[in-house]
């Protein structure tokens, strides 16, 4: 080891990081976030992950039906990235507050100048790219490519973008509730049960209490029972009407109050 | 006198378990601060407590005269800190981590910030593994990584809990020669359980217990010790008379004394260091009956003092 002199401000080009509100060291978190996506392997496995349990089977329907297309196909997508979607949302962001939390990371970063609210937003802005890119977007456009090349249907793209987005409000809706979770268990089983749980039982809770479903995801992307409505996004990508936004409404105030408790649990943490 | 920490009754509970008790502590600037204890003694507690990671239940604490809780930011901005078990993102390499970590700290051009990451890098001789993923490093590694990050921002204030623990004795070493060197420039705060260590670069130290207090103070006087000032003596020949002379002194406190193989040792302790001084080696030499072989003042161990103060009970501040 080599101890070399120098004064304490360091080098005369480089200046102090200065400021003390909530977004201390969230542009640097985000950074390393988005370099996590991708800057490593992470973003082309997750597209192989998703494009392995959406889209190949997107492709198998639609192969089966290209003598006969109809809305039927792309419902087959939404429902399957509706449903994987939330799966792995869960298994990715469990790791994200509780998974550091648990390594000791988390306590290492808080030991720099860092506000809270910046680490807990750089995982919700980080992993929201990511999961946008990797699982929302590039599934897209493999499905959009499906469709057109073995269906020779081309669904008009602003309703497709649409719908993705739709998509989007329905992953970022279980992104928050496994974000809030994290803040407030510290072990990863009700992070990941607890959301895990409630999609699936989700579709029992509007049977049982239909009002529900103008303010839980299920709609965004599944098919109401005893309903001929299709799902918000099927309804975006094909041009059909949407009966009601609400829905898309609820899941966006629901992820926002969940963001809210996050933020407010966290600040109150012991590392 | 300029203190970097200060804490008033600085208190935590967990649950019903008192960790810290009312700890009232004050850091000098510049100092390299021994903070020992025990197992579970609350050195850590203390630790996250100063870094806003945990709440206090009671009390206060102060680093550069900012309120730990009201200004943790400021304060971590001027700290540079190695947890005890150091985590840092797996797939980063040393290189990665270390920019990432002064990105908190800087702004400015990132060749700049390149320079200062391989100096640091160089400070703690990682440079030829500095492009390596640190998933495959040895626990030495983690540690100079962990001090390499700690010291990236030149902090004010360098928080080391246990900073030789996993090191081999020859960068055990490299790494006390580097907090000696960094003296001037910063307060060292450590926890150690290798008193050796503590003894050799320390100059204050406080030993904590079961949550309290126990000693705290300059090293020398620890290590004078609440057994005051003791003289180590071997003489051979007849000492009945002289030990009757030295006892009835008013500066003597007591008198150990063993003999084996003709040879007689004492332990004289003493109430007045500068009577005993002057007035001890007088007495035995002008003794005509014996002859003084071995004279000196008794030197304790960091290690004695400790486990004397820990295993006692001992309230030494």
């Amino acid at each position: 080891m080599v101890t070399k002199e120098r004064d304490a401000t360091g080098n005369s080009l480089m200046k102090l990081v200065t400021g003390e509100g909530w977004r201390r060291g969230l542009d640097n978190l985000l950074r390393g976030e988005l370099e996590h996506w991708f800057g490593t392997r992470t973003w082309w496995t997750q597209i192989l992950i998703w494009a392995l349990s959406v889209n190949l089977i997107y492709l198998m329907t639609s192969l089966s039906a290209r003598d006969d297309p109809n809305f039927e196909s792309i419902m087959i997508f939404n429902l399957f990235l509706g449903l994987a979607g939330p799966i792995g949302t869960c298994i990715v962001m469990q790791m994200a507050v509780v998974g550091e939390t648990r390594a000791g990371t988390a306590a290492w970063i808080l030991s720099k100048p860092v506000s809270r609210p910046a680490f807990i937003l750089s995982k919700l802005i980080g992993n929201a790219i990511g999961l946008a890119v990797t699982m929302v977007l590039a599934q897209g456009v493999i499905a959009y490519l499906i469709t057109v090349l073995v269906l020779g249907v081309a669904l008009p793209v602003p309703g497709f973008l649409a719908g993705l987005g739709v998509q989007m409000a329905n992953i970022f809706f279980y992104m928050t509730m496994t974000l809030m979770f994290g803040a407030i268990f510290d072990h990863p089983a009700p992070v990941i049960g607890i959301p895990m749980a409630f999609l699936f039982v989700q579709q029992f809770l509007v049977s049982l209490a239909p009002a529900l479903a103008k303010i839980l995801p299920w709609s965004l992307v599944m098919p109401l029972n005893n309903s001929t409505e299709l799902p918000i996004s099927t309804a975006l990508m094909l041009g059909e009407p949407v009966s009601s936004y609400l829905p898309l409404y609820g899941t966006l105030a629901l992820s926002a109050l969940f963001v809210v408790i996050a933020l407010w649990v966290f600040q109150r943490q012991e590392l | 006198m300029e203190w970097v920490i200060d804490t008033h009754g600085l208190s935590k509970s967990f649950k019903r378990v008192e960790a810290l008790k009312s700890l009232n502590l004050r850091v000098q600037k510049n100092s390299i601060f021994g903070f020992l204890g025990p197992n579970g003694a609350g050195k850590t507690t203390t630790i996250k407590l100063l870094l806003d990671l945990i709440r206090p239940t009671a009390g206060s604490a102060s680093v550069f005269g900012m309120d730990t809780v009201k200004d943790s930011v400021a304060i971590r901005a001027r700290i540079g800190y190695l947890p005890q078990e150091p985590h840092y993102y797996e797939y980063m390499s040393a290189r990665q981590i270390l920019n990432f970590t002064a990105h908190f700290f800087f702004k400015g051009p990132q060749a700049e910030i390149d320079q200062r990451v391989a100096e640091t890098l160089d400070l703690v001789g990682l440079e030829d593994k500095a492009d390596r993923p640190i998933k495959g490093f040895s626990g030495g590694e983690r540690q100079r990584l962990g001090i390499a990050q700690a010291q990236v921002n030149y902090p004010d204030l360098l928080i080391l809990d246990e900073p030789a623990a996993s090191l081999d004795p020859m960068g055990r070493r490299d790494v006390l020669e580097v907090m000696d060197r960094l003296r001037k420039y910063t307060t060292i705060f450590y926890c150690t359980h290798i008193l050796d260590d503590v003894q050799r670069v320390s100059d204050t130290v406080a030993i904590l217990n079961h949550g309290e207090l126990v000693a705290f103070g300059p090293i020398e006087e620890l290590l004078a010790g609440g057994e005051g000032v003791a003289y180590e003596v071997k003489l051979k020949g007849q000492t009945d008379s002289v030990h009757q002379l030295v006892g009835s002194q008013p500066w003597v406190t007591g008198i150990q004394s063993k003999s084996t193989n003709g040879l007689t040792s004492w332990t004289v302790s003493v109430s007045n260091p500068e009577a005993a001084e002057n007035e001890l080696f007088r007495l035995l030499a002008a003794d005509q009956q014996v002859i003084v072989t071995h004279y000196h003042v008794k030197e304790y161990e960091l290690e004695d003092v400790f486990l004397r103060i820990v295993e006692g009970g001992q309230h030494g501040h």
